[in-house]
Order: C-alpha cells, then sequence, then structure tokens
C-alpha cells in the first residue's frame, strides 16, 4: 500500500506482485492518508494477506492500536518508513503537520484555538466560557462523518453514531454536545494524535484538541498511551484491581 | 470499570464545561437510608449548581434541537 501521482496528486494505491512495473509511480510527499484502514478492509475479506505499508510515525502508532484490538496482525504486515519529521539524522522531512494550522481571529473570539494548550484553557476560562466556546465550534458539525471515515483506528462495523435510535437521521446539527462527546469516548485509549480528523473535518472544528485532551486524562489516570506499543487498553479490561476512588460530593 | 469510565468521563465533562454533575456512590439494595441521603445532597447539589448549559440552549431554540434537512 503507498502512494501513486495521479494528475499532480499523490493517491492511495495497491501495488501488486502481478502489477510491478506501476511502482515507477511511487512517490511520498507531505500528503498523509490512512492506508492502515484500507488494510483493515482488505484483511477482512482475506485474513492472510500480507501487506507492506509506506508508514510515517503516526502511521506505526495506529498499526500498535489494531494489533492491540486484534484487527490486523503484526506477522502479516511490514512497514517501510517514510521520512516524516525534521531531525539531524535525516536530511528532509514530509508531512502536512510540519505546518500548524492558523487560527483566524474570529475563531479566537468565540472558539477555540487549534494550537490551544489544555492546561490553559482550561485555567483561562471558567465553566460557562469553555460550554459555550465548545457549542460553537459544534454547531458548525454537518455530521458528514469525515471524523470516523478517515480515524485509522475506528473500525466498528456497526457504528454507534449511525445507529438510528441514538442519533436521529435528517436533521442538522446531530444532537450536540453528545455527538461529539460520544466520539470523544470512544476515542478514549485509542486516538493515536495523528490529526486526520481535524485535517478532515469540513467545518474545522478543533478535534484533535479535543482528543488529545481525552489521551491525556488516560495518560495521567491510567498511565496508557495508545499506540506506544502491544498492550491493552484500561478500558478493556474487566476485573482488574484499580486504585481510583470516586470523588466525594463536594470536590 | 466502572470505576474507570466514570472517572475517565468527570473529567471530560469538566473539560467541556459540565463539571460537577456527574457522581458515582456504591450502594447496596439493603441500604436504603443511604441511598435517600445521597440522591437528597446530590439533587440539592444539583439545584445549587443551576440549570444546566444545555437546557439553556433548548430554550433559545424554542425546544426544537435544529433544524430538518429539506426534502
Amino acid at each position: 500500500m503507498g502512494y501513486r501521482d495521479f494528475c499532480g496528486h499523490l493517491i492511495p494505491h495497491g501495488y501488486t506482485l502481478e502489477n510491478l512495473d506501476e511502482l515507477e509511480g511511487l512517490k511520498t510527499s507531505n500528503v498523509r492518508y490512512s492506508l492502515e484502514k484500507v488494510a483493515t478492509h482488505l484483511v477482512e475479506k482475506n485474513p492472510d494477506l500480507k501487506i507492506g505499508i509506506i508508514a510515517r510515525d503516526c502511521n506505526e502508532r495506529s498499526l500498535n492500536v489494531l494489533y492491540t484490538w486484534q484487527q490486523l496482525k503484526p506477522e502479516n504486515i511490514e512497514t517501510i518508513g517514510v521520512n516524516c519529521c525534521p531531525s539531524r539524522t535525516r536530511d528532509h522531512a514530509d508531512c502536512s503537520l510540519l505546518e500548524p494550522r492558523e487560527t483566524g481571529s474570529f475563531k479566537h473570539e468565540k472558539g477555540i484555538d487549534f494550537n490551544a494548550d489544555p492546561g490553559e484553557f482550561l485555567e483561562n476560562h471558567d465553566n460557562g466560557e469553555r460550554f459555550d466556546r465548545w457549542m460553537y465550534e459544534f454547531n458548525k458539525c454537518i455530521k458528514c462523518y469525515g471524523c470516523r471515515n478517515i480515524c485509522p483506528v475506528c473500525f466498528c462495523p456497526d457504528c454507534s453514531l449511525e445507529n438510528p435510535d441514538l442519533v436521529e437521521p435528517g436533521t442538522l446539527p446531530p444532537e450536540i454536545p453528545i455527538f461529539h462527546l460520544v466520539r470523544a469516548v470512544h476515542m478514549a485509549g485509542r486516538c493515536v494524535d495523528c490529526g486526520l480528523c481535524e485535517d478532515a473535518c469540513p467545518a474545522d472544528i478543533p478535534l484533535r484538541f479535543l482528543y488529545r485532551q481525552m489521551n491525556e486524562i488516560v495518560e495521567q489516570v491510567f498511565d496508557y498511551t495508545p499506540g506506544s506499543g502491544i498492550e491493552k487498553s484500561p478500558f478493556t479490561i474487566i476485573g482488574d484491581k484499580v486504585t481510583l476512588v470516586p470523588k466525594p460530593m463536594d470536590a | 470499570m466502572t470505576i474507570k469510565r466514570i472517572t475517565f468521563v468527570q473529567e471530560m465533562l469538566k473539560f467541556m464545561g459540565l463539571e460537577g454533575r456527574l457522581h458515582l456512590e456504591w450502594i447496596s439494595s439493603a441500604e436504603a437510608q443511604k441511598f435517600a441521603q445521597v440522591v437528597t445532597d446530590f439533587t440539592e447539589k444539583i439545584r445549587n449548581l443551576g440549570p444546566s448549559p444545555m437546557a439553556a440552549l433548548e430554550n433559545r431554540t424554542g425546544g426544537e434541537r435544529g433544524y430538518n434537512r429539506a426534502g
């Protein structure tokens, strides 16, 4: 699974043994797709298929999560690294995230900065203001499911966001903030911070900021970072002893 | 598992601006008085917090959640 040059754009393409001469068109640039997601679909039909994937750091992390959730078998996947982040050992780097997104002035006033720091966000704004800012952002949602479609670690065949009993079909905007909070809860322990959701969102909702905070919580409370290795998420292990204590009511 | 999820959701709601509206308490079916006490205290706490900002939204749009797509 790699990329192919098509009229000046790079699109995902699967090279096979039968079409080796197509390799002439293989190129990489700062364009990113979740190739591992395509791999999971292929493996559904053909479980023993061996796939090689052109992988950046973010792809490697998503692959780790997919191995943990048993969507892909590590012995059938081979990754080919790509220069993604600049460093002294690599003379060039290709990633669409290298230039941080700019946040306009209106968004600064009413909504949430893409590059905000969660700690500052919690301190600088009180409850009411935080809620208003998030609602400003979520109000723009058109329920395109772009975030869910492109997410490399979203693989449920029966997505709860498409269940007509939970999310009423045919109305816009979707029931906010519940729609996005449901997705955020599902991303806890799974999101690897690749940023494709924020790139895909046509309404510029700062999804990466939201899911990053969710995983900060998971890291602080459970000491688990998705994608760092092949360990199971704490939300999947039933019956283990935890030292957490419920907060008292007046906290 | 419950305590893991509830702790997580409490932190998430705090980030969203809906802090303090979720509480977890372990009560056996034989502890009826404790149950009554906890519910009364929590109702009082919620009453003091005031209406949820989500309720304010509903009122603003006249009780409808949004608009129906044409056709």
